[in-house]
């Protein structure tokens, strides 16, 4: 409507000239993306979906993403070779805004609009779940990582006797983190009783669940637990659940916190008295940035350890070592590395060496088999679904890290316990808390 | 068509053409899965959507006044109604949403005899503290997955067909029908008495009251009603999604504010407004949503410079300046527009 109006050609701005105007360009720029994709499909290239949280409260867990895609686009040059044909490949980056909503949605346009033959989704259980809902119903494959991997067979309603057809993924489970952090405690002469606070959203409540979350595993493992409930994400006010670690003498306080709530927790913990010897937290100290926010209370915080530059593997596509590829980005964007890196930057490599093997590439069952056969050396260690816990799950290491006082950057994350995979080096011992 | 003396005053040339031109449309979409591919077909099932959405709403608060800014709770219980008795019952899935919207709105009855104790920003306050509580709750029953939510079982979409060509015309259809379904309930619902009853409380509930308008009795069945066709047109939008999650579900900003976006800018209380706030939003959406956090800023930008400048929306204004009425609706005001 207003399109095709009679316009005055008056000076002045009339109404309806802005209206038809505004129309028109609405309808350019609405235009304009089909333009530029029906420009670049020119070489025939592959199509490879990628759906990641840049925006929202999940965020961070793209830092870094350009860089990642820049180092990818050049260590595959002008393409990859399928069959005799050396052909390009389109990344199709899209924005999940953290919201499962907006995932589901971008999945389904990149299939039905962009006919990718691949899907590649990270970061997070209401990024990666709707992403493979989406490819496993519409028969698209689909390589997901950065979400522990029971959330993500078991909240999608998955059997393991019978698992999913086109949905495959890479990561660390639960049994890992408990056996991590468990290996940690160990280390140090406590009094065994573990304090807990849970934040209550998606990752908290999962994990604090009595029967399949944290709880009985590590009452098998030997430790009392203390349980502080579940918080309110964004709770400003900690004393009452301080009070009751002091009393009920925790000399190790664990959870699941985001990053601005821990921040807030352990300056109160700290005004108010509260020492363990032992904070290992889980999701919320995996970056420098949340370090930073603790400032020098931060020393000592210990956390999940997924990748780091000293983890001892290369990348099968360019051979470069983690330690060079963090170098590279450190080089390049002047800040510090973070674990996610690895972990977007294997998910491509991955990509690339499926499409590779694929004997038709147009025959999403053809994808599936060369998934299913994968025995890739990636930047983070081996990925092989052969032998996985079920059939549609990659299992990778996961270690024990301390923050210390850095070298170069303020805060530093040292790996200090290796139990599960003794080939990844510890710098140093892990300490107990200075206070 | 009841009333006789006074139609003839609510058809113009104009509502003749504009008649002709829906039905033209109604043609058009329903042919749509012989012509449109399936990336057509999935955008215009999310446009129906929505635009049922902004209609619901619209009709809530444009003709009943009530200012409900909890909306995503019928869209939560209709997605959580699905996915349960898909998961549980393993019906059709169609059928599952006929099912849950039925029992939403029996259920959307006791919420009215809490809500409506309440006036005004109590209201539409106490409506998203309703829609909270839900979403809170459902965090909590492991059942339904509590805060990680769970999927459609892979059956129930396969229900619809097993070809996905079949299955987007599937719910290309079903979001289509219940679309005109809903359009056709308000509009008809307008025009009955209780329709009479709205304008009339909408104008001055005392003086409505007074002259023997039963003021609640008509609210609450636009509030039912509504509850209906907004849990329906959720059951559908996640039967797309096939995840549920109560972040997700029961989100303000996906089912409510985006929605109140549609309608504000399009025009309150007009029956074409919400419609021309849809097209509008689906095309900034169409070209900004690649932006992230721009994204939302021009679309807030947009909302807050048309209520400054229209403060009825677009249609609002075109209606009080040209005295357009595309749709032989309210035809006292236009009567006396056109007299």
């Amino acid at each position: 409507m207003g399109i095709g109006t009679k316009s005055a050609f008056s000076k002045s701005l009339s109404r309806r000239k802005v209206l038809t105007q505004a129309a028109g360009v609405g309808a350019g720029l609405l235009m304009a993306p089909s333009l530029i994709r029906s420009a670049s499909a020119a070489g025939d290239p592959i199509r490879i979906g990628f759906v990641t949280p840049q925006t929202g409260a999940m965020a961070t867990f793209s830092t870094g993403l350009d860089f990642v895609l820049e180092s990818f686009r050049q260590a595959i040059g002008e393409g990859i070779k399928v069959g005799d044909a050396v052909r390009p490949v389109e990344i199709l980056v899209r924005d999940s805004q953290s919201s499962s909503s907006r995932s589901a949605e971008v999945a389904a346009e990149l299939i039905t609009n962009d006919n990718v033959v691949l899907m590649l989704a990270s970061s997070s259980s209401d990024t990666v779940g709707p992403v493979a809902d989406q490819c496993e119903l519409n028969g698209v494959p689909c390589i997901s990582t950065d979400v522990p991997w029971e959330p993500y067979f078991f909240g999608r309603g998955g059997n393991p006797e019978t698992g999913f057809d086109y949905t495959y993924h890479f990561f660390w489970g639960v049994d890992q983190i408990i056996q991590t952090f468990t290996s940690l405690w160990s280390k140090i002469e406590t009094n065994k009783v573990v304090g807990a606070l849970w934040s209550n959203d998606t990752d908290g409540v999962a994990i604090s669940n009595p029967e399949h979350g944290f709880p009985p595993r590590f009452k098998a493992a030997g430790y009392e637990l203390f349980d502080a409930g579940l918080f309110t994400p964004g709770a400003a006010d900690y004393t009452a659940q301080i009070a009751k670690l002091k009393e009920a003498k925790c000399e190790i306080l664990t959870g699941v916190f985001n990053p601005g709530d821990f921040a807030t927790f352990w300056s109160q913990a700290g005004q108010q008295g509260y020492h363990p010897k032992i904070a290992t937290i889980a999701k919320a100290l995996l970056f420098p940035a949340s370090i930073e926010a603790v400032g020098e209370r931060g020393y000592g915080l210990s956390t999940e350890v997924w990748w780091s530059p000293n983890h001892p593997f290369k990348s099968g596509l360019s051979g470069q070592s983690a330690r060079d590829f963090c170098a590279a980005y450190t080089d390049k964007t002047k800040r510090q590395w973070v674990q996610p890196l690895g972990f977007k930057y294997a998910l491509l490599e991955v990509a690339v060496d499926v499409l590779k093997r694929t004997k038709d590439i147009n025959d999403p069952k053809s994808i599936v088999e060369a998934i299913t056969a994968t025995d890739y050396q990636s930047i983070v260690g081996s990925v092989r679904w052969q032998g996985g816990p079920v059939k549609n799950v990659s299992l990778t290491p996961l270690v024990g890290g301390q923050w210390s006082k850095g070298n170069g950057f303020p805060y530093d994350l040292d790996i200090v316990d290796n139990a599960a995979y003794p080939g990844i080096a510890t710098k140093r011992p892990f300490a107990p808390i200075a206070w | 068509m009841k009333s006789n003396s006074v139609s003839a005053t609510r058809h113009s040339r104009t509502t003749h053409l504009a008649l002709v031109f829906v039905g033209v449309c109604a043609l058009v979409f329903a042919s749509a899965p012989l012509w449109a591919g399936a990336n057509i077909l999935r955008l215009l099932t999310d446009f129906f959507l929505y635009l049922s959405l902004a209609c619901l709403w619209n009709f809530l608060v444009g003709y009943a006044g009530l200012v409900s800014i909890g909306q995503q709770a019928f869209v939560g219980l209709g997605a959580y109604g699905l996915f349960t008795l898909s998961r549980y019952t393993g019906l059709n899935p169609l059928v599952s949403v006929l099912i849950a919207s039925v029992v939403v709105a029996a259920l959307s009855i006791p919420f009215a005899a809490l809500l409506f104790r309440l006036k005004g920003a109590y209201f539409a306050i106490s409506s998203w503290v309703l829609a909270e509580v839900l979403r809170l709750t459902a965090q909590f029953i492991p059942q339904i997955g509590g805060s990680s939510g769970m999927s459609l079982p892979i059956e129930a979409a396969r229900a619809l067909g097993a070809q996905p060509a079949v299955r987007f015309t599937t719910i290309y259809l079903a979001a289509f029908i219940a679309l005109l379904m809903i359009l056709s309930g308000i509009y008809f619902t307008l025009q009955s008495r209780t329709g009479l009853a709205l304008t009339a409380i909408r104008d001055n509930e005392l003086a409505a009251r007074s002259n023997g308008v039963n003021a609640n009795r008509t609210k609450l069945i636009v509030y039912v009603l509504t509850a209906f066709g907004t849990a329906a047109t959720g059951g559908l939008i996640f039967l797309q999604r096939l995840r549920v999650t109560p972040d997700s579900a029961f989100s303000i900003s996906d089912w409510t504010a985006l929605v109140i976006f549609m309608v504000v800018i399009g025009g309150v209380g007009t029956f074409e407004g919400p419609i021309i706030g849809a097209v509008l939003f689906f095309l900034l959406r169409g070209t900004l949503a690649d932006f992230g956090p721009f994204y939302m800023i021009s679309l807030g930008a947009v909302a807050i410079l048309i209520m400054i400048y229209n403060p009825r929306g677009l249609w609002g204004h075109v209606r009080d300046r040209w005295h357009l009425q595309l749709l032989p609706l309210n035809f006292r005001i236009l009567s006396k527009q056109d007299s």
